[in-house]
């Protein structure tokens, strides 16, 4: 067979369309995000409990009283759960997709429906959409809308589009052609049965499907996550990446929580729009739990809450403002750092992340896969990064975005990497070992992330240069998973061999043997590099300089990271803070201000 | 005059080539013949007339094209060949738009399965017409409580379809159908979806009705005791082609050829059959020779069996002027009961005396 080069073609296109298209993908980027940040700004204005308030009593109108006190119950735990910010976040996140959604899929099942060549061209492109692993539509999503929420949107759209189609065709289709036919006989116009017969029969069906589009899209909101639009997806996305399980059922649960509110309030709405439906409810006895309040009285209650929440929210903003200093260099400007949850990236992402709040920038902080981080960073959409391992690790990477991105130089180096067992595997010291020692390990090479570069090298190269290639299997996954792998090994004392990389806290934590590499297939120690999107040192010149002067010893980084590691996930700020504290000075070693300085940079 | 509605060599045929297909209907090829091709055609050369204030019935099984042939009168299927003129005008000309301003205000439709809205109330539905047509919510809501009354529903009016029994729903349709006023009303199996006592209500409302309101029905069904019943006059579809177009007594007197010969066999005719039907027209005159109880022409079979035994002669049947249009001797009552055409044959017992049982 011949090969079809269709990826190549794929990418061309792509390519194209970036070069070519960018005005248009700026124009919707600007639409979504607009619509984002406005039904944001509108949900986390007011404080949590009086949100959960409004909230409350929507669902008290539509669903009953129990409905309302549940829903009131439900938010109230968000907020508690420390999580309210990021839960409103996503509820804007999958309010803006689904409103998006429905203006795409309601008017195209109404055309699939009314014609049958539509329907039969529509419905392979849905299957292809909802059926395409969604990380491969996102990727090409972001080089369209760059990181955020944008991106996030887009993929939650392209996902939640299908049922809402579907759904519109088959509720339009259901309507009993008798009656489309008595509509015809006396002598309604094309569009009339459609709103007089069509859709008020198919409102039901037709609200399923909006449902489904809403649960769809909350379920993609993880997805979303890895692209950078935060919220719980984020959240979910930070957990899992660092293994914190307890974190991750929280976010879990908040998501949940969202998820159960907007599929009972939808589907009442369904009931509440439908007049057959309106007529069912009507008929179903009314008991103090399901009572609900007439329209009147449930929007003055929210009106009531609402005034409330601006009241209060115009009391809290007057405080805050923060004094300017001798070492504010930064007066508030914003720089985004990326990281990907690997230790020393994490480490040194907050280490700066709390130098430079020091000195008086906005940080924002954004986990992200490989993949994604690289494109962000080409595409401007973040600041730097502190976690390339150049020049063999993450040379793939280099090579494809190198020529859009600044190199701020290494500040750790050199580093190894290798293939570790546990101390009390024996006869295993080096590589050309493990040939002999395949069932042992039940031919099985714990790896990392596939998108990380020394998985590449290992699978290409390492594996090749001793024969490894047949009796072992190299297993994907992730760096907590690794972890979490050879932690359980160790604690069973069973054999196992994992990817491991030094630095790395495991080594002062386990009794670990790194295997020998007699004929250097790993290749020399890379140096851990600071990468930065073009131009970003040209605009902060004192930023620049201090990351190109940085550089970290391999004591300071691996207390650093163990420091981390006990203080655990949502910590890590604390944790560098309070190393800081114990090493003092190191603040004014890497972030030199003279007074001079902080006065030119600050009239520049 | 010219008649209300007239169909003029109407064809439908589905399926590909259909104007090919019409020609070769026109030829003579048969409904087998096309079907192999994969077309399908559904009427096959129907032509007919419909006077004004009568009841049209179309009589056929299912299959035999009857609702085909009623979806063409009102342009809700295009004929493939052949014209419908409602009131000298060629539907077949007109434009969509045309179509349905015609459909809004002239003809209106009840359907077999009642096809109410159901997310409609009762005067909303019976209202729908109108509402089409841009009449205003008060007027309408007027126009609609006046039909629904008409049809024996007043006091409904803010009920739900899913409410009412089947033959309300059928009332709610009739009373959609007759709302707008429409002369022509199409009526698709509108009966036949009710059990058979409330049909027969259903039957003796419309005939009511009809006496009064004087619309122009064409009445589809599959029930030949409904369209003998209903029909003034009646067509009998067969495979898409009107085989007999007639009364009720031509259809059952005079059936043309087996087909319709087969299908009236197990009618029950002393309920179709009237005096005007059975009489002697050989014998008139200008009143009849005594006082006793005379027939109608219209006067049922029943009725007319019940006049004979009262009298000890032929019953005689006068006009409405009195005059006697024809006489039914009891030997011709008895011979129509039992499907004999024939006269008495000679007895060898001329006397009837009684022999000895002993």
């Amino acid at each position: 067979m011949p090969r079809i080069h269709l990826g190549d073609w794929v990418d061309s296109g792509v390519d194209w369309l970036v070069g070519h298209l960018s005005w248009l993908f700026d124009a919707v980027k600007a639409v979504m995000e607009g619509m984002y940040d406005g039904i944001d700004a509108v949900l986390a204005a007011p404080e949590p409990l009086l949100m959960a308030g409004i909230l409350a009593v929507a669902a008290w109108w539509l669903r009953g009283l129990l409905a309302g006190v549940l829903a009131f119950a439900g938010f109230a735990l968000v907020d508690s759960l420390d999580l309210w910010d990021r839960a409103m976040s996503t509820l804007a996140l999958v309010l803006v997709a689904t409103v998006i959604a429905l203006v795409i899929s309601i008017p195209l099942g109404i055309w699939a429906a009314r014609s049958r060549a539509v329907s039969a061209a529509v419905r392979p492109v849905l299957d292809l959409l909802q059926t395409m692993p969604s990380m491969v539509l996102l990727i090409p999503a972001m080089l369209f809308f760059g990181l955020g929420t944008a991106a996030g949107v887009v993929a939650t759209l392209i996902f939640a589009l299908a049922p809402g189609v579907r759904m519109t065709e088959l509720g339009i289709r259901q309507v009993d052609a008798e009656l489309v036919e008595a509509a015809e006989a006396f002598g309604t116009t094309p569009r009339d049965i459609l709103w007089r017969v069509q859709l008020p029969l198919a409102l039901p069906t037709i609200m399923a499907g909006v449902n489904q589009v809403i649960m769809l899209g909350l379920s993609m909101v993880v997805i979303a996550g890895m692209v950078g639009t935060g919220g719980l997806g984020g959240a979910v996305n930070e957990a899992i990446g660092q293994l914190d399980i307890g974190y991750g059922f929280e976010a879990g649960v908040g998501i949940v929580v969202l998820a159960i509110y907007l599929d009972r309030v939808t589907g009442a709405l369904g009931t509440r729009l439908s007049p057959l439906g309106r007529r069912a409810a009507a008929k179903t006895r009314t008991r103090a739990w399901s009572h609900r309040p007439r329209p009147a009285v449930a929007l003055a209650g929210v009106v009531v809450l609402a005034l409330v929440a601006g009241g209060l929210g115009l009391l809290g903003s007057s405080a805050g403002t923060s004094e300017a200093s001798g070492t504010d260099v930064g007066k508030g400007k914003e720089i985004r750092i990326g990281y990907i949850p690997w230790d020393e990236g994490i480490a040194s992402t907050f280490l700066w992340k709390e130098i430079l709040q020091e000195r008086g920038f906005e940080v924002t902080t954004t986990q992200y896969a490989a993949g994604p981080l690289y494109t962000g960073l080409a595409t401007g959409q973040l600041d730097f990064e502190t976690d390339s391992w150049l020049p063999t690790t993450h040379a793939e990477y280099w090579s494809k975005y190198g020529d859009r991105l600044d190199d701020l130089g290494k500040w750790f180096g050199p580093t190894s990497l290798e293939l570790t067992v546990p101390s009390y595997v024996k006869d295993v010291n080096s590589l050309a070992d493990l040939r002999d020692h395949a069932d042992e390990f039940d031919g099985k090479i714990i790896g990392i992330e596939p998108s990380a570069g020394m998985m590449g090298l290992l699978k290409s190269k390492v594996l090749k240069e001793y024969g490894l290639q047949d009796a072992y299997d190299v297993v994907d996954g992730s760096t907590p998973a690794m972890l979490a792998e050879l932690k359980r090994a160790y604690a069973r004392k069973q054999p196992v061999v994992v990817t491991l990389w030094s630095p790395h806290w495991a080594y002062s934590d386990y009794g670990l043997k790194k295997l020998k590499d007699p004929r250097g297939a790993w290749g020399k120690g890379d140096g851990v590099h600071t990468l930065a999107r073009k131009g970003f040192a040209a605009d902060n010149p004192q930023v620049g300089k201090w990351l190109k002067d940085f550089s970290m010893t391999e004591e300071q980084l691996t207390g650093l990271e163990a420091e981390i590691q006990k203080a655990g996930k949502g910590k890590e700020q604390d944790a560098v803070r309070g190393w800081l504290r114990r090493h003092p000075g190191l603040i004014d070693k890497w972030a030199p201000v003279a007074k001079d300085d902080a006065r030119s940079q600050a009239a520049g | 005059m010219s008649p209300r509605l007239e169909a003029e060599h109407l064809f439908k045929v589905f399926g590909r080539r259909p104007t090919e297909a019409v020609e070769r209907l026109r030829q003579g090829a048969d409904r087998d013949e096309l079907r192999s091709d994969g077309t399908t055609a559904a009427v096959i050369d129907a032509s007919f007339r419909v006077e004004a204030g009568e009841i049209f019935v179309v009589m056929g099984l299912s299959g035999s094209g009857k609702s085909t042939l009623l979806r063409m009168l009102n342009g809700l299927l295009e004929p493939t060949a052949g014209r419908v003129r409602f009131d000298g005008r060629d539907l077949t000309g007109l434009t969509d738009r045309a179509l349905r301003e015609l459909r809004s205000k002239k003809i209106s439709m009840v359907f077999q399965h009642f096809a109410l809205f159901p997310h409609r109330s009762v005067r909303d539905n019976a209202a729908y017409g109108l509402e089409v047509q841009g009449v205003p919510r008060a007027e309408r809501a007027r126009r609609a409580d006046e039909a629904l009354a008409l049809c024996g529903l007043a006091g409904w009016e803010k009920s739900w379809p899913d409410e009412l029994s089947g033959g309300m729903q059928q009332r709610v349709g009739l009373a959609r159908a007759l709302a707008t006023d429409a002369d022509l009303l199409l009526m698709d199996e509108s009966f036949s979806a009710l059990d058979p006592l409330i049909r027969r209500d259903m039957q003796d409302q419309l005939l009511e009705l009809q006496k009064t309101l004087k619309k122009t029905i064409v009445f589809i069904t599959h029930d030949l005791n409904e369209a003998m019943r209903l029909g003034d006059r009646i067509a009998v579809m067969r495979d898409g082609r009107i085989v007999q177009t007639g009364t009720a007594e031509d259809i059952l007197l005079r059936p043309a050829g087996d087909y319709v010969a087969s299908f009236v066999r197990d009618v029950d005719r002393s309920r179709v059959l009237t005096a005007g039907a059975l009489m002697d027209t050989s014998v008139t005159g200008d009143a009849p020779a005594c006082r006793c109880e005379t027939a109608r022409p219209a006067t049922p079979f029943a009725e007319l069996c019940a006049i004979s035994a009262r009298l000890s002669h032929r019953v005689s049947v006068v006009d409405e002027a009195g005059r006697v249009v024809g006489v039914v001797p009891r030997q011709r009552l008895v011979g129509f009961l039992g499907d004999e055409a024939a006269g008495p044959a000679p007895c060898d017992n001329p006397d009837g005396k009684v022999i000895s049982r002993a």
